[in-house]
């Protein structure tokens, strides 16, 4: 992670060119009322991947709302790439954003509602049309395009928010939460389109709780506890911490008990229990990798898997495992 | 980026706006009550004509049943007896006799009912003497006019425009933050002031269709039952002038109260509470400073109507309300309507410039 500058050139016309390729944080804090979102966050974000990583209620959201100017900040100041976050026009030429909002403009198709989207900086119908296209068909949702969002399943919305995100080809691509509901398939395709971003030299920053998938995906990793930075860095420092910590994950799929007892056969998981509605199953698992690559495996070889959610209870636990320590001397 | 390239950028973009917007204004189910506000004096002026057509119908047959010449009608007092009616008129189409005891003396009261084909005419005795005459005249335009204006100004105005523009335009923003998908705009390259814009006019283009689509079918319907000859006068005199007055009347209803009510939608969680004090505002109008009046939508709207509605037999405070716009020249009140919407929207944009996306907390 590259340091914070002490000073910036907030009057000159174009930042310095080292801003131009960095999300920078100055001392930013938000407070809601008396709450707090986050505190004293000072960050300089280099392209590539990087995942925020925290429980719930840490401040990510919060964070990414803030370098998205969709809730401004009480103290301090903010540059994505050089532009400022309460420049709509400039920011969101550069900049994706997909929300966490489960919810979407009423009665509009998948095609509909990346294409209203890319309307709205002005551009072409033609134009529109095929970049709407193009982004839809990045994230593999060309058949379902022309039926209405309402429709679709949890995985699909994650999806058709991707595509608006990246539609315009941002430069920096925000993602709150982008893999939940995602099966193991589409998860993996995502990761790589996400990969194919970071190889471009573009900003991709997400968050997760899910620690293993930190792991696996990022460059670099901001953890947050309680709306404060509390550690930041690359990845390595941190796998070994997460490969030991269990995690716990809710898979729905039309034969649980076939899938319970093939999970049950490996090493690495430590516990099943059945959904007691018949559709579905909570694993625990020692082992993040392993488990993902054997639900590839059981896709392929004929159960039909729904969705696959982290039921990450644990997560607060491997948080506090993982910062306790800063937070204790805090 | 030149000027001019914003102007055009930002154009393209108030368009793609209007376009979104068109689509959940026009159709949604929540909108519907609009519609019906709006259609519901259409439908009163439809079952208004009906009855006149058929009462016309009713006149001038009993006019060949009954034939009695306007002339004699026009010549009987009161005083006379019902002989004498009878012998000036003839036997009347329809009669009515009540009877009733007063301080142990019986008396009657008759009612007598003529008609020359056009007007209706009512002799009403006490015992044998004719007490009161009442006419009632077939609708003439100029009778439809006042009701029209009545019912444009007490209704209209006031109630059918006024909720439906809150219905529509507290929900561009307000609607969209309770959906949780004002964001999808937000994240958009799109300045705050120029999506405000975009959502006033669809706003706008829905509520102008909406009402001045009513008011059209309102004049319509009140008219269906005038004879061609009695039109053709109407419209070769005022008519096409107050159809105009009235039609530009509604829009800019539509773009005065369409402003207060989607600043209401960014300044207040609840709409209804703002709806409720600027109702009370517009309702005050006339007891206010003259100063005051001026900062309201309806002082402007009541200058610019063609028909005074005041029937005589309005109740006074009724009067008061409806009597309470001076006589500003339409220039004006068209300008100070104008600057007032531009004022409010001023505002609003502020308001939208400082917005935040934060769904838990709405």
């Amino acid at each position: 992670m590259i340091a914070s500058p002490e000073t910036t050139n907030q009057g000159a016309a174009a930042p310095p060119p080292i801003e131009r390729s960095l999300v920078v944080f100055d001392n930013v804090s938000r407070f809601y009322g008396e709450v707090l979102g986050v505190n004293r966050v000072t960050l300089a974000i280099p392209p590539g991947i990087t995942s925020l990583v925290g429980p719930n209620g840490s401040g990510k959201t919060t964070l990414m709302n803030l370098m998205t100017g969709l809730v401004r900040p009480t103290r301090g100041d903010i540059k994505v790439r050089g532009v400022a976050t309460d420049d709509p026009e400039r920011l969101f030429r550069i900049v994706g954003y997909s929300t966490q909002f489960d919810s979407f403009p009423k009665g509009l198709t998948g095609f509909d509602f990346v294409y209203s989207f890319l309307r709205l900086f002005g551009d072409s119908h033609a134009d529109c049309e095929a970049r709407a296209w193009k982004a839809i068909e990045r994230v593999n949702l060309a058949e379902p395009a022309k039926r209405r969002v309402a429709g679709y399943s949890k995985g699909m919305r994650q999806r058709i928010k991707l595509a608006q995100a990246i539609a315009h080809d941002p430069q920096v691509l925000v993602l709150d939460e982008p893999l939940n509901g995602l099966d193991p398939l589409v998860r993996a395709e995502t990761i790589a389109l996400f990969r194919e971003f970071a190889a471009a030299g573009k900003h991709v920053i997400m968050s997760t709780h899910i620690l293993h998938e930190v792991d696996m995906i990022s460059d670099q990793v901001i953890l947050l506890a309680n709306g404060y930075v509390v550690a930041e860095g690359e990845i390595s420092g941190v796998r070994s911490e997460i490969s030991e910590q269990p995690i716990q994950v809710q898979v729905r799929c039309d034969r649980p008990s076939a899938m319970a007892a093939r999970v049950f056969a490996t090493d690495h998981v430590v516990e099943v229990k059945l959904h007691t509605d018949g559709g579905g199953l909570l694993i625990k698992t020692r082992d993040a990798d392993k488990f993902y690559r054997l639900l590839n495996h059981i896709a392929l070889e004929g159960i039909s898997i729904e969705s696959v959610t982290p039921a990450d209870d644990n997560a607060n636990s491997i948080y506090e495992y993982l910062i306790g320590g800063e937070e204790a001397t805090r | 980026m030149n000027k001019k390239m914003h102007w055009g950028l930002w154009w393209a973009q108030i368009r793609s706006v209007i376009r979104l917007e068109m689509r959940k204004t026009f159709f949604a189910k929540r909108g519907l009550w609009v519609y019906l506000l709006a259609l519901m004096p259409v439908v009163l002026f439809f079952a208004d004509s009906a009855n006149v057509l058929r009462d016309r119908d009713r006149r001038a047959e009993l006019e060949t049943t009954h034939p009695a010449k306007a002339e004699a009608l026009r010549s009987i007092e009161t005083g006379m007896t019902k002989d004498q009616v009878v012998a000036k008129v003839g036997e009347p189409y329809g009669q009515t006799t009540f009877t009733f005891t007063r301080r142990n003396e019986s008396h009657s009261r008759t009612v007598y009912r003529y008609t020359d084909g056009a007007n209706d005419y009512v002799f009403t005795f006490r015992d044998d003497e004719l007490a009161q005459i009442r006419t009632n005249e077939l609708r003439t335009i100029a009778n439809d006019s006042l009701i029209f204006a009545t019912v444009f100004q007490f209704f209209f105005l006031r109630l059918a425009i006024f909720f439906g523009c809150v219905g529509i335009f507290t929900n561009l923003f307000r609607g969209e933050l309770l959906d949780k998908s004002l964001h999808f705009y937000l994240l958009a390259p799109i300045r705050r002031e120029v999506l405000l814009v975009g959502k006033y006019l669809a706003g706008l283009i829905a509520t102008t269709v909406i009402f001045t689509t009513s008011t059209a079918l309102q004049i319509l319907a009140m008219g269906w039952h005038l004879t061609g000859p009695s039109m053709t006068e109407f419209l070769r005199g005022p008519g096409w002038g107050q159809i105009g007055a009235y039609l530009g009347v509604t829009a800019l209803a539509c773009l005065g109260y369409g402003s207060v009510f989607l600043a209401a939608g960014l300044l207040f969680r609840n709409p209804i509470i703002p709806a409720a004090v600027v109702l009370l505002w517009e309702s005050a109008n006339p007891f206010l400073p003259a100063a005051l009046k001026k900062i309201s939508v309806i002082f402007y709207l009541q200058s610019m109507c063609p028909v005074v509605a005041k029937p005589a037999d309005m109740p006074a405070l009724a009067a008061l309300l409806l009597s309470s716009a001076e006589a500003t020249p339409a220039v004006w009140a068209i300008g100070g309507l104008i600057v007032v919407t531009l004022a409010v929207l001023a505002l609003a944009a502020r308001q939208a410039r400082a917005l935040e996306i934060n769904y838990s907390a709405d």
